[in-house]
């Protein structure tokens, strides 16, 4: 077998793991905000569990009743034996289907209060992100009482059935804000060294080992590198030394992970390369005994394989690339890797989480929809009629609508004008290197499309008349450019390698701009971006708009917001701006405004009894739009 | 989860319909609006809401043995 580590059988503690994948904890913002466990929730559990994961952990449940410790809105509680009977769903569905089920405990310290007007910390030591509650410190008496609510969580994990128990102490939260020396600066017990840093740590596991005795296994998540060297944390050093602490306090398991919220570096980005972090979980494992783990960055199982052969960990934790597709191990032990819905690290799904809302997942349209049969996670429901389907443009909206419809039983023929499928994603592939990625993501959809049936024809144009004879046609050929002057170019013109450096402006900020701008500057070209709103990059994920906000003002990138292009002459772009008109001797103007193809509707109802549009053909939007549009309309046909 | 806006404190001013990503918003009769067709959940709008006249409905859940009491 092709990953004989990864599906050969491990031991935390006493138990023994069927093989070494590890789904790991999530938030996923889908329980009540009263902390009660949802339908929901048990259904994606259960999803993770039937994908063949050997362990299924649940995502963080806050320890404490007044809710210092909740990070999120739907995050789901356990600091009430009420809470008991939900997470026992949760633990029968894991079961079910022959994993073992993990529990962990995640008080969000410097992140928590999220109901509340503060959150508590060690000391003050003021929030960087703006999102995140004023700190208040906290009393002798209350970290006390963490401890305590720390192992009574652990008691009733225990009652609902959880076979491990894992703590988190990682990115901000409580445990990790006593352990960083950044966030630490008591003077009392639990201050000072780092021994004395880790005692809250310490007392946690000791604690919970106390209570649910040997056969329950305690694992602990800490942070491997904080990356706050410009804040004072904890030295690599330091930060090794921890999983050592843990070690000698107990822990069944140790999992390492890197970063904190506030680290001013990418940590879990594109930008990032895959399995770029393990060679941290390498140095843990030379220093402990007891089991490693690490997710971060580890997308594929052959990458998860070698990782585990080299020996730099024992079990491969797997979050984004199993919310993506929780089938992933299934689909890996049955050879059928090019079948895995393949994550691209945009973190969607994280950063909906910060704006209270449940998680997304840009590549599959069926996240959170698990229990619902007509969503078709396990199996689309055949159509009552088989229609005959057009689908006009081979970007993501038309392949994943081609796949969706012809796996509902239509016949699908999908025509693309250029000689490759991917559409504008062939473009974003380009801005980055390491945006190589997302065609990740075009070979699965094109393979869905070609194990369903449909019949898909590059390099031919289509014109109305090809609708004839179809009873259903949709146009799914993109955004059309639009054009402030007859010079400007369109962004497939810009990516055109022979294009000479020069001074270019790029009309429009949002993403396409923000995209057309890096990749312009990184080949040297001297770039102004134009953009009429206070703020460019609205439609970009924060989590990578910061970064790209960096490198576009390193490269000298100027960026002009409150700006309209007014005329081009002769090499002169004049722009209206909040300070009065300005002039711009440019070379190149590149235009990022895109509309809807709604104008075409006419033209192909002549020839078709029924048309659609969608995606950004229908209104110009971000990928997950166009995904999730296509697969939403696709599977009611 | 589509936002819910308060129309007794929304003013008009317009914030959110420059931050929405599907450009969603619109403001009808002085008061942001959302097209739920084209709403995409992501509660970019509430965060921005100077006013907090936008919020997203959570729910809380009540078992049935606390619902007699």
């Amino acid at each position: 077998m092709k990953y004989c580590r990864l599906f050969s059988p491990g031991h935390i503690g006493p138990l023994r793991t069927k093989n070494r994948i590890k789904y790991a904890a999530t938030v996923t913002n889908f329980n009540y905000r009263n902390g009660y466990v949802s339908d929901r929730e048990v259904a994606y559990m259960e999803a993770q569990a039937e994908g063949g994961a050997g362990i299924v952990t649940t995502q963080g449940a806050y320890p404490d009743p007044k809710g210092e410790g909740k990070g999120f809105m739907g995050q789901m509680a356990i600091y009430d034996d009420r809470f008991i009977p939900g997470l026992a769903r949760i633990a029968e569905a894991i079961h079910r289907h022959g994993a073992l089920a993990a529990l962990q405990i995640m008080h969000c310290g410097r992140e928590g209060g999220v109901e509340l007007d503060y959150c508590v910390m060690p000391s003050v030591v003021p929030q960087r992100l703006s999102y995140f509650k004023p700190p208040r410190e906290m009393t002798l008496q209350e970290i006390e009482q963490a401890v305590r609510d720390h192992v009574a969580a652990a008691r009733r994990a225990v009652e609902a059935g959880f076979d491990i128990i894992e703590i988190s102490g990682i990115v901000g939260y409580l445990i990790s804000t006593f352990i960083s020396r950044y966030t630490n600066r008591r003077e009392d017990r639990y201050g000072g060294d780092l021994r004395s840093r880790c005692r809250l740590m310490v007392e946690v596991i000791q604690g919970i080992k106390a209570e649910v005795g040997d056969k329950v296994p305690v694992g602990i998540r800490l942070c491997g590198l904080e990356l706050l060297d410009d804040r004072g944390g904890n030295t690599p050093e330091e930060s090794l030394e921890t999983f050592k602490i843990a070690e000698e306090a107990g822990a069944d398991y140790v999992s390492v992970t890197i970063g904190w919220h506030e680290s001013a570096r990418s940590v879990i980005t594109r930008d990032v390369p895959m399995g770029h972090w393990l060679p941290v979980a390498r140095r843990v494992k030379e220093v402990v005994k007891i089991p490693v783990m690490m997710a971060f960055r580890i997308f594929t199982p052959e990458l998860a394989e070698e990782a585990l052969s080299r020996g730099d960990i024992d079990f491969w934790e797997v979050c984004r690339p199993m919310i993506a597709d929780p089938q992933l191990p299934k689909k890996a032990a049955e050879g059928r890797e090019h079948e895995i819905v393949p994550c691209v690290a945009c973190n969607l799904c994280f950063s909906r989480l910060y704006y209270h809302q449940p998680i997304m997942c840009t590549v599959r349209p069926t996240l959170g929809h698990e229990g619902e049969p007509e969503w078709g996670y396990r199996a689309l429901p055949k159509a009552p009629r088989r229609r005959k389907i057009l689908v006009v443009g081979g970007g993501p909206a038309g392949l994943q609508f081609a796949a969706t419809a012809a796996k509902r039983g239509h016949e699908v023929v999908l025509l693309e004008r250029s000689a490759e499928l991917g559409g504008s994603l062939l473009l974003a592939s380009k801005v980055e290197r390491s945006d190589e990625e997302l065609l990740r993501f075009v070979s699965y959809l094109k393979g869905e499309c070609e194990r369903s049936g449909v019949e898909l024809l590059v390099g031919r144009e289509a014109y109305p008349k090809d609708a004839e004879g179809f009873d259903l046609t949709v146009l799914a050929h993109g955004a059309r450019y639009l054009k402030p002057f007859p010079e400007a170019i369109i962004p497939k013109e810009a990516f055109s390698p022979s294009l000479t450096p020069g001074r270019a402006a790029v009309i429009g900020g949002e993403g396409v701009g923000v995209a057309l701008a890096l990749y312009l500057s990184s080949r040297g070209f001297q770039v102004a971006i134009i953009e009429e709103a206070p703020r460019i990059g609205r439609d970009v994920n924060p989590f990578y708009l910061w970064r790209y906000i960096q490198i576009l003002k390193k490269r000298g990138v100027q960026i002009l917001t409150g700006s309209r292009p007014l005329v081009l002459d002769q090499g002169k772009l004049l722009l209206s701006h909040p300070g009065g008109e300005r002039a711009l001797e440019v070379d190149l103007v590149i235009t990022a405004l895109r509309e809807d193809r709604s104008s075409e509707l006419q033209a192909w109802m002549a020839h078709a009894p029924q048309v659609l549009l969608v995606g950004d053909a229908r209104r110009p939007r971000r990928l997950h739009n166009s995904v999730h549009e296509a697969y939403r309309i696709a599977k009611d046909l | 989860m589509i936002p819910v806006v308060d129309r007794r404190i929304c003013t008009g001013c317009g914030k959110c319909l420059q931050v929405c990503p599907p450009r969603a918003l619109e403001l009808r009769e002085g008061k942001a609006t959302i097209d739920e067709e084209f709403c995409e959940e992501c509660g970019i709008c509430a965060a921005h809401c100077p006013e907090g006249a936008i919020a997203i409905p959570w729910p809380d859940f009540v078992p049935h043995n606390e619902q007699i009491s």
